[in-house]
């Protein structure tokens, strides 16, 4: 099949991204990769990590307004006293359990943009959800996600590799969704090949069916054949990629530790993946809210904290930003179950040795509310602008749909 | 696409034609999606009939009492143990055996669509309590379903909503019950989950069964969805039910589940049997009929166009088969690729269709099918697969990939696949190894992975 009806294939789509998702033909990559003469070059590409937090992060209580009388009224159980909290400012402080966050911003490399939202805010995770990671509302017909565009707009810069990897298994992230690259979802190294393949029969007969092109009848059917064949490539550049590395601190025995440490052992072997995507979810504390959202604020604080410690020793984290984000906040006032039900604004936070380090921007006030949330200050769009203009060279306009004005959270050294 | 689908013809009864002759090939698309797949006795059995009597039969068939009997003791030992993973691999066990297959794959529909995961609702006892609850109401009447629901004690837990005071109602039930059971985002305010949780009050669950508590109940005046009165829970139910948005949104989920993965259905194409399901004061059974003997259902907008979830991939793959193994493992498995039984990954269920699709699910979608080859415990018609095959009469590679291309995929195997398949099974050495291999690379094509 038909090497000419690939060729054909490969020829209507537009080159490198095509090269990515059918990444077979380059001969003897997996060489390449191992020996790595294209880590010096991929060594310069500025790469992104973010971590999602699921459910809506209770922005108040992560970013605590100790000082603040309204916060004591609205969160009779639930507030964090002034002798708890982890201090930023005279005003304001970390959750208790954000140890590691207070580390990381002792050390210049943790920025906490403040009261990050967008207007008409929808209440619903999913809807919520999906307005942060396509920056478009559900009537806007939505196909693909801010990252996904930017990978577009970036083109080969991968080379070989995926341009983008989502570390989990839920479903894909709908911000890495786009209409040309295709982005791998991986649990672990280690599960993340195919068995069998130790035949060559069976290798070869699998490798070059998936490859072969379908009848373009059927739109599902080339999505999952061109979705086979990038997996399988990209499975044999990962194995072989992630063989020399040894993490430089210990990370903490977490799935968001584990997921932190794959990402550095990628980067370490110098992998082309420019986007890395993880998921923490449990942010959802509709009840007995004060044990859960400790143990997610630190299994977060701790796991990033590791990480940014592990690139650092190993020479990588002038070249790597990591954002966390959530779809919302939680209303200002408790509920009677422990709880908080589902509310706006909350805080962005973007670690790494080239942040603008502290409080970036007023927290939300808490006397001045609509409908008992909290009014945000600052457009989410415009941390992703400041992600994509200055940090990953992308034009945001196409890819936010619109004008957005970075904000002052990072201090580029280079 | 499916704007230009005629709705009239679209619901009409489907009859064979010749170039659209009821063969297995139909017969084997009918039961992949009305169930799991059929052997091929049973495609044999279903070509001899009509469809619609196929479909009456995959409605009507009762689980015959021994095997109650002992589906219950098996649900009585996972209970005993107080373990989850034995719950969710006697269910994967139910799928492989029942007789019943609609009635099953029905019940993982609700499952997906009232979706309450165990990580949540420790108690095995209750998620036990809700599937039961499932497949009982599983054809019958939704606004009964509904209410049964709400007052579910796993669900009340799920949702936050087993201490729904009055002094702070909890929204969590409200808000999910028009955004993700009955009516969809846009098709009501927050005003109307605020005022909605207002009625729900009181909803309280106590030693594991619900009760209503009228001290905790706010019995002030409600302005949900337009109506103004002093509503409880019950009046909540009704009237969330009684919004035009609600057979219609559950007439998309159907079809989504049942016809096709994409694109979202017109509105002109949901509307006859929105319609429908609404005059017959929202039986599922009538409309789940008419789906199945559709044209619509029949046709090249339906068949092959759907991504097998998981439990499809695997239980289908054994189902036509006759196969068997360790529901424990397989259930972990199916677990892994994203579809844990009891453990859906948010109350908005499985998003299936492409989401089912990434680099990681699709190498270990591979990875399963070689688990169960060569698994010890994975027997075909309680045989080795080499015996099974031989059999049936089925020694030469063309004669087993004809055989499996029926069974097993919905899109034809193309041609240059045939032949490196055919070179693997007919491959030196071990016998049961080279069919593996075969069987194997077969089900790694992109065509398996739709149905």
């Amino acid at each position: 099949m038909t090497n000419t009806s690939r060729r054909r294939f490969l020829g209507g789509m537009a080159g490198g991204a095509a090269i990515l998702t059918f990444g077979t033909q380059a001969p003897g990559f997996l060489q390449a990769a191992v020996h790595s003469g294209r880590s010096d070059s991929g060594r310069s590409e500025k790469i992104l990590v973010v971590i999602e937090l699921g459910g809506g992060n209770d922005g108040l209580n992560t970013i605590v307004p100790f000082t603040d009388d309204d916060y004591r009224k609205h969160r009779p159980k639930l507030a964090l006293a002034a002798n708890e909290v982890l201090k930023i400012s005279d005003s304001h402080g970390f959750h208790p359990s954000l140890k590691g966050f207070a580390e990381l911003l002792q050390n210049h490399q943790l920025s906490i943009v403040q009261g990050v939202g967008y207007d008409n805010p929808n209440r619903s995770h999913f809807e919520s959800m999906d307005i942060w990671h396509t920056c478009q509302r559900k009537e806007e017909n939505r196909s693909d996600g801010w990252l996904g565009r930017s990978l577009e707009q970036r083109g080969t810069s991968a080379g070989p590799d995926p341009a983008g990897l989502h570390l989990g298994g839920e479903k894909q992230p709908f911000a890495l969704m786009s209409h040309r690259v295709r982005v791998p979802s991986i649990r672990s190294v280690e599960q993340f090949r195919l068995n069998g393949t130790d035949s060559q029969r069976f290798r070869d007969a699998v490798k070059e069916l998936a490859d072969a092109r379908r009848s373009p009848d059927n739109d599902l059917l080339s999505f999952v054949q061109s979705s086979t064949s990038s997996a399988i490539s990209a499975s044999e550049r990962i194995e072989a990629a992630g063989k020399s590395y040894k993490a430089a601190v210990p990370y903490p025995e977490t799935d968001t530790g584990a997921k932190l440490e794959t990402v550095a052992k990628l980067i370490s072997s110098g992998l082309g993946t420019s986007v890395y995507y993880l998921q923490l979810d449990g942010f959802d504390t509709h009840s007995q809210q004060p044990d859960a959202h400790a143990g997610l604020l630190r299994q977060l604080g701790d796991a990033l904290s590791a990480f940014v410690k592990d690139l650092t020793a190993q020479g990588h984290s002038d070249r790597v930003l990591t954002m966390c984000f959530s779809e919302f906040g939680r209303r200002v006032a408790e509920n009677a179950s422990e709880g908080t039900d589902h509310g706006t604004a909350g805080p962005v936070f973007l670690a790494g040795s080239q942040v603008k380090p502290g409080l970036i921007g007023k927290h939300p006030s808490l006397s001045d509310l609509t409908d008992g949330d909290l009014r945000h200050h600052t457009d989410f769009r415009q941390v992703y602008a400041t992600v994509l203009e200055q940090w990953m060279g992308c034009d945001s306009q196409p890819i936010l749909k619109g004008t957005y004005n970075p904000v002052e959270a990072l201090a580029l050294k280079n | 696409m499916n704007s230009e689908i005629d709705a009239d013809w679209a619901w009409a009864p489907f009859n064979p034609a010749p170039d659209r002759p009821w063969d297995r090939r139909l017969a084997a698309h009918l039961f992949r999606r009305a169930g799991f797949g059929a052997t091929w006795e049973q495609l044999t059995e279903a070509v001899s009939s009509s469809p619609s009597e196929v479909v009456d039969r995959l409605l009507n068939v009762a689980e015959p009492p021994d095997y109650r009997k002992q589906t219950a003791a098996l649900t009585d030992a996972a209970v005993a143990v107080g373990n989850v993973q034995q719950l969710s691999a006697w269910w994967c066990h139910r799928m492989l055996t029942t007789p019943a297959q609609l009635l099953e794959k029905t019940t993982l529909f609700w499952h997906g669509h009232f979706a309450t995961s165990a990580a949540k609702v420790p108690e095995i006892r209750l998620m036990l309590a809700q599937n039961e609850l499932l497949r009982r109401f599983a054809f019958g009447d939704f606004g009964q379903l509904l209410l049964e629901v709400s007052r579910d004690p796993a669900m009340l837990m799920f949702l936050d909503s087993a201490t729904n005071r009055k002094a702070h109602p909890n929204e969590n039930y409200a808000r999910e019950i028009m955004e993700l059971f009955c009516l969809g985002e846009g098709n009501y305010t927050e005003n109307d989950i605020r005022e909605l949780a207002r009625s729900f009050t009181g909803w309280e669950i106590r030693r594991d069964k619900f009760r209503f508590n009228s001290f905790q109940h706010d019995s002030g005046t409600k302005t949900i969805l337009g109506q103004t009165g002093e509503f409880g829970g019950e009046d909540g139910v009704r009237i969330v039910l009684q919004q035009q948005s609600a057979p219609e949104f559950l007439i998309g989920r159907l079809i989504r589940f049942f016809v096709f993965d994409e694109p979202v259905p017109s509105k002109a194409l949901v509307a006859p049997l929105a319609a429908e399901l609404r005059d017959s004061g929202m039986q599922i059974r009538p409309v789940l009929k008419r789906i199945l003997s559709s044209n619509l259902f029949y046709s090249e907008h339906a068949v092959g166009r759907k991504v097998r979830s998981p439990v499809e991939l695997a239980i289908g793959f054994l189902r036509c088969l006759e196969g068997s193994t360790n529901s424990f493992e397989l259930s972990e498995q199916m677990n892994v690729l994203g579809q844990g039984l009891f453990f859906p990954p948010s109350v908005k269920g499985w998003d299936g269709g492409r989401t089912w699709i990434n680099s990681s699910t699709l190498l270990g979608r591979s990875n399963l099918i070689r688990h169960l080859l060569e698994h010890d415990k994975t027997r075909f018609g309680r045989k080795s697969l080499a015996e099974y095959l031989n059999g049936a009469q089925l020694t030469s590679a063309e004669s087993i990939i004809n055989r499996l291309q029926t069974l097993l995929f919905a899109v034809p195997v193309p041609m240059a696949a045939r032949e490196q398949i055919a070179d693997l099974i007919d491959g030196p050495g071990d016998r049961n190894r080279s069919l593996a291999e075969g069987l194997h690379a077969l089900c790694t094509l992109p065509e398996f992975q739709l149905c």
